[in-house]
Order: structure tokens, then sequence, then C-alpha cells
């Protein structure tokens, strides 16, 4: 906790150095919330007809206090867990001593709307996320909520949006329509890219369950997040993504981290045996996730001998790469005192608390504190 | 040194082949509509391989002479891609069996294979099970990776059932359903993707097969993940019992962490050995499997998975790589060292 004195026009400021970063926070915006952005028809048509996605907590029900904190309900009348800026700021900012958080608000994510619908929709998300939240906490950072089915409406949000550095990051889903390595969706990553926004894939959006079925419990579909995005993962190194936009940055979000070095053993194991199925690939697929690929850690792996996710973690060479969240306000936050195994060492342990996200965001290494 | 190979394939080069097993309303069907064998070429196009072999002769020529190779269980993939006509699954499913063996097994001790069934009706899948599930040759009952449903499913558990009652052990083989996304996120554009994607959804089996509890209710259920990789077992164990640990009463009937059922029930093949070189690391991985005791020996013969297994031996004493090459399969398929002496347990 370093404080420095600085006189600035005479009137001292203290600043602090920053030494944490949260990369994955929820803010959750009640439909009323949003409504009040969109225009009179879309407004109509949401109170009257409602969205078309099929909604996920419908048939996985979360097995533990609805997905969420016990302690994160506002109890304020229209309020819903991760509503309310004030008590986030009091349960996570505060109480650890959180320098910067960044939120990523999934509203959007399970996006099969209408076009127009959808580019409203992501338009009010980020315009609610500016005014309620972004402006209400310095410390608080957004990321780009955009019709990611729509790629030429998603590139106009990012575009509305680039001009205000605040939002550090453009917003998808890890499940979507198609492969998140089809080139359907390159023209979201170049303009991120251009505009220096890594592009943040959340767990979630609407998971259709292909390959081995529909599981029957949350429990399986919790676990297997992280298997969509290993798949996803996959698609997007042999798809060519990472060679058609050579800038682009990728934060894998919500989704494990372990898996990074087996997932390379074996695309790195194929690359070799098959090179003439995907020309596109100058080199190693492992060489392009250590270059383009970032990971939150929650939920992290968590292995009996707490030293063999030390070693996961330098088997898959993402030391650098690797971002500490809690998921607040869901049920299984991860604690910033407690997440991160004993044995590790302090000089990793800064990188992920801290180093690497400011490092990603280009985030400001010292913070005035009022 | 003695090695049990648990992964060969053989496959009819034609459904002509099949004929004899079929009935004559099936082989109207096969010849007028042009149904041909088509090697799984999503599966194993030219370019990862040669065509499994479609006779004894091809077979002994090409695998059995192999130095040390007792016993072979044989697989044929021919039925994964049986259409979605579940008589025609449950028919061709049972002249697999039958040419198998016919071709095969009659004619070689060392000889063992898996049975197949339907892969969309559960109840033709028993119905084939009562009918030759008695062979003892037949040591397990061959499902594919990719499915409708997961295959821990309770729609699925009275195949488990026929097959304990008769002493098989489950197999779960890479590839399958051909015609929709084979990957958790959808449809892949190149062929890396779809291969390294069996391993993806052997994942979600995994999860399956302990969510449900198939394993409390089957105690001696094995379930052997062929042609699906094994590196990527410690991370998916280790969240997995994390977030058991959270929601467990979903899923009350478990009365282990999950990481154990996985350790006690589920076997993998060596085919592919997707592995780091590095030795550091090939030796933290072996601690983090808790041990190579979950490994079976397979050639994976005619595919090329890469030099991964060679590796792999190199790191394991005398008694880990018998364990591999030889006791793991043993026990789990009740084999002896004399062919001619085993027999299932």
């Amino acid at each position: 906790m370093s404080h420095v004195e600085v006189r600035s026009g005479g009137a001292p400021v203290t600043k602090r150095g920053v030494e944490l970063v949260d990369c994955d926070v929820h803010a959750q915006a009640t439909e009323p919330m949003l409504a009040q952005y969109l225009s009179a028809p879309a407004r109509r048509l949401l109170e009257r007809y409602g969205r078309r996605t099929p909604r996920v907590t419908e048939w996985y029900p979360r097995a533990r206090n609805a997905g969420m904190r016990v302690d994160a309900w506002p109890g304020k009348p229209g309020h819903i867990w991760g509503s309310d800026p004030e008590l986030m700021r009091a349960q996570l900012l505060d109480e650890f001593g959180i320098d910067y958080a960044v939120l990523e608000v999934l509203s959007g994510q399970d996006c099969y709307d209408h076009p127009d619908f959808a580019a409203e929709w992501n338009h009010a998300i980020n315009q609610w996320q500016l005014e309620e939240w972004l402006s209400f906490d310095p410390r608080l950072r957004g990321t780009i909520a955009v019709p990611h089915e729509y790629p030429a409406l998603a590139v106009a949000e990012i575009e509305r949006r680039a001009g205000d550095e605040r939002f550090v990051a453009v917003l998808l889903p890890a499940s979507a329509a198609e492969q998140l390595g089809s080139p359907k969706y390159w023209p979201i990553y170049e303009a991120a890219a251009a505009y220096g926004r890594p592009v943040a894939f959340h767990t979630g959006g609407y998971v259709d369950h292909r390959g081995p079925g529909y599981p029957s419990y949350y429990l399986e579909y919790h676990v297997g997040n992280g298997i969509v995005m290993q798949s996803q993962l996959a698609s997007m190194v042999a798809g060519g993504m990472f060679e058609a936009v050579p800038g682009l940055r990728v934060v894998l979000t919500e989704c494990g981290v372990a898996w990074a070095a087996a997932l390379q053993w074996s695309l790195d194991a194929a690359w070799e045996l098959m090179r003439d199925d995907h020309p596109r690939l100058e080199r190693r697929p492992s060489e392009y996730i250590r270059e383009h690929v970032w990971f939150t850690t929650q939920p992290i792996e968590e292995p009996d001998d707490p030293k063999q996710l030390v070693w996961a973690i330098e088997q898959a060479g993402i030391g650098e790469r690797l971002l500490f969240a809690t998921d607040y306000p869901h049920w299984d936050f991860d604690s910033p005192k407690q997440a991160l195994p004993r044995v590790m060492d302090a000089s990793l342990r800064r990188a992920i608390l801290c180093e690497n996200a400011l490092e990603l965001y280009g985030l400001p290494r010292e913070r005035a504190v009022p | 040194m003695d090695a049990i190979d648990c992964d060969v394939h053989c496959a009819p080069d034609s459904y002509e082949a099949l004929f004899p097993h079929l009935s004559e309303y099936w082989r109207q069907y096969i010849t007028e509509a042009g149904i041909r064998v088509n090697g799984l070429a999503h599966a194993y196009p030219r370019g990862v391989g040669a065509t499994a072999p479609s006779t004894y002769e091809a077979l002994a020529d090409r695998v059995l002479d192999r130095r040390g190779v007792r016993f072979v269980i044989l697989n044929c993939l021919t039925g994964f891609e049986t259409h979605r006509n579940a008589y025609f699954g449950a028919a061709v499913a049972s002249a697999i069996n039958d040419w198998v063996r016919e071709e095969f097994l009659a004619r070689d001790e060392g000889l063992r294979a898996s049975l197949v069934v339907s892969t969309i009706s559960p109840e033709d899948a028993v119905a084939e099970i009562e009918r030759v599930g008695e062979d003892r040759r037949f040591v397990q009952v061959l499902l594919p990776v990719r499915s409708d449903l997961p295959w821990g499913h309770k729609n699925n558990h009275a195949v488990f059932a026929a097959a304990r009652e008769r002493g098989l052990q489950v197999a779960l083989h890479a590839w399958g359903r051909a015609g929709k996304a084979p990957t958790p996120s959808g449809f892949t554009t190149t062929y890396l993707e779809d291969y390294v994607g069996n391993q993806s959804i052997a994942q979600g089996q995994v999860l399956s097969f302990v969510s449900e509890g198939v394993f409390e209710r089957f105690p001696d259920l094995r379930v052997v993940l062929i042609e699906c990789g094994f590196a990527w077992l410690p991370p998916l164990l280790w969240r997995f019992d994390k977030d058991w640990k959270g929601v467990w009463r979903e899923v009350p009937w478990l009365g282990r962490r999950p990481s154990e059922y996985v350790r006690e029930h589920f076997r993998a093949t060596t085919a592919p050995a997707h592995l780091p070189r590095d030795p550091v690391l090939l030796d933290q991985l072996l601690e983090m499997l808790d041990g190579p005791g979950m490994l079976t020996y397979a050639s994976d013969y005619p595919h090329e998975h890469g030099d991964g297994l060679a590796g792999l031996l190199d790191r394991l004493g005398e008694e880990q790589r018998r364990s591999v090459m030889w006791s793991t399969a043993a026990e789990l398929y009740g084999l002896a060292g004399n062919p001619a002496a085993s027999s299932r347990a």
C-alpha cells in the first residue's frame, strides 16, 4: 500500500500504486433499467413480446443460491444481484482494495434477437454501463457489448465507444451461432484491434451443446464451460484468425486456465502430423496462443497439490497473460486473498493480480485516492 | 515386452461383405439406395492413414506379427455412420458382429473385439448385447464418443446393465455421428479441429458418466476412452472436484469426489499421446495423472498419431511400462498371458 503525496495546483492529491485488478465483474441490468435507453418501438417490443433467446437458467437452474452470492442481494426495490453500484463498491472494491475492476455485462451475450433490436439492446447496455457505473466510481472499467451475430452493427457500436478510454475491451460470448474462429466474426476482431481493444470472450452465450449432446445437470454444464472454450480456442487458431488479424488480443474469461497446456500439446502434435490440412497456419498453434491469448483466473482449478496448478500455468506458458478475476457477484466468487495458491512465487502472483492487466489494458500504474 | 493392443481397426470394404448377415430387405435397401462404406471419410481422410484391414489375411500380415503383441482388440467403426434410421443401425450392428466373428475371431485365438450396437436406440443395443454378449471373445460394448445425449444419461443405463450382466465393459471411441456439429462450439472448418475435438467431447462424456451416478449403479463398470487422448484429464478433474464441492446437492447420489470415480472407472488408450517433448513437463504430467495407471497401450492401426507414446514409455520404469503395455488391459479384459488359456473375468 504505497501512498504518494503529490501537489497539483496547490491541492494535495494522494496517489496509490496499483496492486490489484479484477478482470471479471458482473454488473447486471434489469430489463426496465435498459428499457429507458431503447427507442419507443424497441421498448414496446420488449414489453409486449420479450426477447427470443431462451434463458439457459430455465433448463440448467443454478444449483446454488440462483447462481449468486447470497449476500449480494441489494434488498432495494427494483434491484437484483449486481445491479447496485453502491453494494458492489462496498462488497468488492472497498472490501478487497481493488484498484480497477473490469465490468462484463452479460445481458446481451445470449443474443438471438432481430438485428434492429440487438443493436439497440447492446447500445443500451453500454449506455447504462457508462451512466450508472463508469461515472459512479473511477476504479471501474467497462467492456463494449456488441450485437455479435451482426458484425457490421457490432463494428458500429465499437466505433461509437472507442473514444472513451474507460471501455477497455470488446465483449463477446463463448458460444455463438458459428464457431468464434469463423471469418463471419473477423470484422469485429479487426475493429477491436484497430482501436487497440482486446476482445474478451466470456463463458456463456447461447450454448447449443453440440458434440456430446445436452447434459442433465448444472454441474456438467458449468464444468463444461471450460470445455466449450477449449473448442473455441482450437477454432480460433485453426481457422487462421490470428494470421488474419495480427494485432488481435483475446481474453478467455471464466473458463478455467489449467487446460491450456494439454490443448497446446494436442494442437501442436496434430499440426505437425497434417500440415496440408491448414495451410494458413505458418506457425505452431501454441505460438499463436502464447502471443495472442490471455486468460482470467476465476474459476481457477484447485488440484489437491497446489504446486500442480503452478506447473500447469508454466506448462502453458501463460504466466504473463493470466489475469486475476473474482466473478463478483456469482456464487463461485474467487477471493483475492485465497484464490491463488500460497506456493506461487511472489513475482508470478504480482503479475497475475496486477501487472498483466495493467499491461494488457494500458491502465495507469497509480491512481488518485479520494 | 508382451503387449495387448487395445485398438486395431478392421472394416468391411463394402456392404456386400456384410450381405451374408443381412436380410433380403436390407440387402435391397443398401443396393437401391447405393449406400457405400466410405471408411468414415470425415474421420479418417487419406491424409492420416491407410484403410483398415478388411480380411484376416490383411490383418495378420500388417498387425498380428508385430513383436510382443499377444492380444489385439478389434474395433469396427463402420456402424458409426449408420444414418438416422434406427432399424438400419440395429441391422448393421448385428451384421458387423457376425462378420467380425466369422472373418477374424474364429481364426485367431489372440483376437478379441468390441461388440458394436445401435447407437441410436438403447433398446436395440440391449437386444444385440443379449444376442451375442455371451460370446467371450467380445470384451466391451463400443459406442461413438459423439452422441445426441451424453452416454451417462439414464436413458442409456439399460445398455450398461446388459453389458455388466455379461461381464462386458464399455468403450467410447473417437468420432461418430456425422451430420451434426462435431464440437461443443459448432461445425469445424479444418480437420485439425475435428480431430482434436474428439478430446473435448470425451471430456463431456466423462462429466456425464460421473454426474449421472453410473458408477454408483454399476460399481464394476469400466469405461475405456479410445483415441480421445488423456493429457486433458488432470485439469478437468481439478475443476470437476471444485464445482462438485459447490453444487453437490444437485447430484446427491455421488458418495465420493468426481476425480475418485474417474480414476477408478475410466481407462484411456495411448493413441493419441499428444504430450510435451520436454521430459520435465512429461514427468509433471505423469505426476498430475497420478501415474500411468489409467493408460492402456493401443497402436490404433492403421491411423497415425505421431511419436508421443515412445516419449511417454521412455519416462516410465519397468513396472509402469508393463502396466501400460500389458497389465492394465489384462486386468480390464480378464486376459491371461497365454491366449489359449485366457478368459474374461
